[in-house]
């Protein structure tokens, strides 16, 4: 801890910007760490059973993903102030039919697990 | 007198670095299998289809042994080529479950949309890819004639990731030193926000390509190049810390030289070596994750990285600027240690020294 206090002066001092996100000559950037681990489950409204299939994706964002067999979906994506979840059975009735729908997250921290519910059609 | 001061604090600076050797920064070389063919291959990073992928359990078990990981640490996955591991999106994964970040370093041969989707998914946080020059001169470095039609689409999808800390990396060389405004312009048309210029080790295929080897005169061209672009702010331009170029110091990066080899960074080899940066020389290994507590070997050994005095010897015996440069990159280091490969602050004096001669 003294030594980490002790670092930082001295970073400060040598009036170097980049002291601590340095990178190795044949590495990568250091990440930004700003972002949301959404995860969570989709079931059907009317019978609770898990949906398998259903695309799970960022509003205004090309990442996605799809539920598996236990309709269950996990990813990181971009910590916002506020994040659009869109959740749409894009495989006509193979597992059911079910309306689409949007989740809002607002005030939200590194990570969110959403329960949802879509309404058969 | 500012710039004197500037130089002794940051001097003091690497002492307490090096003193603290806080591990921020993990390479993995997790294949040496590679989809190119590279001219300059063993340079900067191997190819070796007689090793097999590292399995994700026998990395991991090397991973769990650090303790109390800094908020910053990264785990870096390197090749060879990482997208030719299926099960790069689970590695990643795995990697974040632990509360660490992961970044990866490819040549953008498989990066497609699918690809870019799925590893954003699995939180990739930085990316690095690797361009040689416009279409020819790329072409030929990577000795592909699709590679610049691929590495074109994966540059333009990691930058309209607003997530990812994306940069490109350019190893210049003779070929593609008369393409470097255009090659910057053509970066800025793609939304790049960062770009960073290497040059080639004289080491692998390297060493008997002269076409790959800057001169003195071109380096210095390299030089002002980006000294010049660094004024107008429309992308992130820097050398790498490849190593130290005396009066260019500040002039082409954020900071003074600080090879960080051994001190923040570490690497677990194909072989479950444990080392610094992979294109170190292999000799240098501290241990193996195989009969190693990986952790116990970052806190306790790498004494050639941390104490560097060693490399006071051959061109670096005498010269001024040595507590500056510290026998320039680690990886310079290779086979005898009796020399350092590539002195950057030699071949600027020299050159300059024939122009004024000229002149």
């Amino acid at each position: 801890m003294k030594r980490n206090w002790i670092r930082s002066i001295i970073g400060g001092l040598s009036f170097a910007s980049a002291l601590f996100i340095f990178q190795a000559c044949y590495g990568t950037p250091q990440d930004f760490q700003t972002d949301l681990l959404v995860q969570g489950q989709v079931k059907s409204k009317t019978s609770g059973l898990p949906i398998q299939g259903v695309k799970v994706s960022v509003a205004d964002n090309m990442q996605h993903e799809y539920t598996d067999n236990e309709g269950s979906f996990s990813f990181y994506t971009e910590l916002l102030d506020q994040v659009t979840i869109r959740f749409e059975d894009v495989d006509s009735t193979q597992y059911g039919s079910f309306a689409d729908r949007d989740t809002v997250l607002t005030n939200i921290g590194n990570n969110v697990y959403l329960d949802i519910e879509m309404e058969e059609k | 007198m500012f710039a004197s001061v500037k130089r002794i604090v940051f001097r003091k600076f690497k002492e307490a670095e090096t003193k603290l050797h806080e591990l921020n920064y993990l390479f993995w070389e997790c294949t040496t299998r590679c989809n190119l063919n590279c001219l300059h291959c063993g340079s900067d990073c191997l190819k070796d289809s007689s090793f097999k992928d590292m399995p994700l359990g026998d990395f991991l078990p090397a991973l769990d042994t650090i303790e109390s990981p800094p908020k910053n640490f990264t785990v870096v996955l390197t090749g060879g080529e990482p997208l030719l591991r299926k099960d790069i999106e689970l590695c990643g994964r795995e990697i974040r479950k632990r509360g660490m970040r992961w970044s990866m370093v490819s040549n953008g041969y498989l990066y497609d949309e699918q690809k870019h989707i799925s590893l954003l998914n699995a939180g990739l946080g930085a990316l690095t890819i690797s361009l040689d020059g416009l279409e020819d001169s790329h072409n030929w470095l990577r000795n592909n004639k699709n590679s610049f039609v691929k590495v074109d689409n994966a540059i333009g999808l990691a930058a309209s990731s607003s997530r990812l800390n994306f940069d490109v990396v350019t190893c210049v060389n003779k070929r593609n030193f008369h393409e470097l405004p255009e090659i910057y312009d053509y970066l800025i048309s793609k939304g790049v926000k960062a770009w960073r210029l290497f040059t080639i080790v004289p080491i692998g295929r390297a060493k008997s390509n002269q076409d790959l080897i800057l001169s003195g005169n071109e380096f210095i061209g390299l030089m002002d190049f980006i000294k010049d672009k660094r004024k107008d702010k429309s992308i992130d331009i820097k050398f790498s810390c490849e190593g130290y170029v005396g009066e260019y110091e500040l002039n082409v990066r954020d900071s003074f030289f600080f090879c960080r080899a051994g001190i923040n960074i570490g690497s677990i080899l194909i072989d479950g070596s444990i080392s610094a940066c992979p294109n170190i020389d292999r000799s240098f290994s501290q241990g193996s994750i195989y009969r190693d507590n990986f952790y116990e070997i970052w806190q306790t050994k790498y004494q050639p990285f941390r104490d560097r005095t060693w490399t006071k010897k051959g061109k670096c015996a005498n010269c001024k600027d040595y507590r500056e440069c510290q026998g320039n990159g680690f990886h310079y280091w290779h086979g005898e240690k009796n020399n350092a490969l590539v002195c950057h602050k030699e071949l600027i004096e020299q050159a300059k020294y024939v122009r004024n001669a000229k002149s």
